[in-house]
């Protein structure tokens, strides 16, 4: 009988200790980052005319997004997108959208990714790239690459700072991306018979892809902000609380010595009746 | 004799009746106090021109001066935020307003603009005790020192524990206009005083 009541309570004390164990170490759950990408479309054709440009999300006949009349030179902004497969489809500016493209090209947006998706080269030979945009910068850097969008001029060579930067890139190619020094300095261009010159600034941690365009006065350099980030990113998480409002787990401590003094005392009294013969005469009475 | 026999069993009986108020009172504290504030106050959207779609060729934007989330009832002023010395971010020494963290880019800009604010004081909400509550959609405006509006439509809400956030998932760069609104969240270590996790609100610029 004793016995039993013992092991009850050895029962509900291993219990109570677990379910206290279990309400301290309860984790908080956490998930990994966003799972969206970006695309941005581009018409960088110099004799081609505007064009609408659809992007469909792969399998679904409705387009995901329209841009009308995209005339050369146009970049749209980045749009946010969920991870997964697309096709960009290019039609003639106006034309139905249940015409056959003129043009079409698909990608896989990965989470994460950045991408451009340009109309390229001369009308005869337009193409649609997929270029793979890059987000950040070595430390302490900016990243800059070059598209060759003149039709006017067969190659151009780029200075930047007075450095030689990307030679001979040649219509309708795109250097690939590279670290320079930040600075605020002329960007000089120059092809076979033209050159520009334009003064960016190019800050730490930015991306950024400058089109060479044939302007109706000669070259025209169009700097895009691929990305930017933060000049130094914080390490690690942030101390934003102070626990006024949280939930208040009060100690269990006083709970339990009442517990333990109770099974002692319940102890002791146990023994006790047992130690003590029982009263069997009638002269108590 | 007799007496001494009825003496034990009341020891008997007083030992088991404290025993039992004690895993009595144990089971009913056990249950955390919900924290009751009553329900979220919600505020107009503010007026005003909206600044124009994302900027690509790096037009200046206008510092950031106020911070309203109308379905939440937050309207607060921002302030300017930099790094401690260990070089995590600084945090408001006010727990009533939000700060705009100086080094990343201006909310509107392209990048994610980082806004830090408290859950709580130790003796009651702060100016982001209800961030967890957003959902997808809901808007967030922050007025500019040029009195334009940029308007951001929540994507994510998230919640990181402290000691494995995702830094650059949170801080890093992005090729359109963002803002990654951060309080605390999850369960409150009193050892530490400190919460064990951050929650993290994405939101995009609407177009």
């Amino acid at each position: 009988m004793k016995n039993m009541r013992f092991i009850r309570w050895a029962a509900f004390l291993m219990g109570a200790a677990a379910l206290l164990f279990g309400i301290a170490t309860a984790a908080s759950a956490s998930t990994t980052s966003s799972s969206t990408g970006w695309v941005r479309l581009a018409h960088l054709s110099p004799n081609t005319p505007a064009v609408d440009v659809y992007l469909y999300s792969f399998g679904d006949p409705s387009a995901e997004l329209v841009l009308h009349h995209v005339s050369y030179g146009v970049v749209s902004p980045y749009e946010s997108l969920a991870a997964g497969q697309y096709t960009v489809a290019m039609r003639a500016a106006g034309a139905a959208a249940t015409t056959k493209p003129v043009l079409s090209a698909s990608l896989t947006v990965a989470p994460g990714g950045a991408y451009t998706v340009a109309g390229l080269g001369p009308e005869s030979g337009l193409r649609l790239e997929v270029l793979q945009d890059r987000l950040s910068a070595p430390a302490g850097q900016a990243e800059v690459r070059f598209i060759q969008a003149s039709l006017q001029q067969h190659e151009v060579t780029v200075t930047w700072d007075g450095k030689p930067t990307v030679s001979n890139l040649a219509f309708g190619s795109v250097s690939s991306y590279q670290a320079v020094s930040p600075a605020t300095a002329t960007l000089h261009v120059a092809g076979a018979s033209e050159s520009a010159n334009s003064t960016i600034t190019l800050t730490a941690g930015t991306v950024h892809t400058v089109v060479v365009l044939d302007g109706s006065k000669g070259l025209v350099l169009d700097n895009l902000l691929d990305a930017a980030g933060s000049d130094a990113m914080p390490a690690g998480a942030a101390a934003t609380g102070f626990g006024g409002s949280a939930p208040k787990v009060p100690s269990p401590l006083p709970w339990m010595y009442l517990i333990g003094t109770g099974t002692l005392l319940a102890m002791v009294g146990g023994v006790g009746v047992r130690l003590v013969p029982r009263q069997r005469g009638r002269h108590a009475r | 004799m007799p007496g001494k026999r009825r003496a034990l069993f009341l020891v008997l009986a007083a030992g088991l009746f404290l025993a039992i108020a004690g895993a009595a009172g144990l089971a009913l504290t056990r249950q955390p106090v919900a924290a009751n504030y009553g329900a979220a106050p919600t505020l107009p959207a503010p007026t005003g021109p909206i600044a124009a779609a994302p900027q690509q060729r790096s037009a200046q934007v206008s510092l950031p001066v106020t911070l309203t989330i109308p379905s939440i009832g937050v309207q607060t002023s921002l302030i300017h935020l930099g790094l401690t010395a260990d070089g995590t971010l600084q945090v408001p020494p006010s727990t009533a307003v939000a700060g705009w963290y100086t080094g990343s880019p201006r909310p509107g800009a392209i990048g994610s603009a980082v806004i830090a604010g408290h859950i709580d004081s130790r003796v009651g909400p702060g100016v982001f005790f209800r961030l967890s509550s957003l959902r997808p959609g809901d808007l967030v405006y922050v007025r500019r020192a040029d009195g334009t509006l940029a308007v951001f439509r929540v994507t994510v809400v998230r919640q990181f524990a402290k000691d494995s956030f995702p830094t650059s998932a949170v801080y890093g760069p992005t090729p359109d206009p963002e803002v990654r609104l951060i309080t605390c969240g999850g369960i409150f270590d009193s050892q530490l005083r400190s919460y064990l996790s951050n929650t993290v609100v994405y939101a995009v610029e609407t177009s």
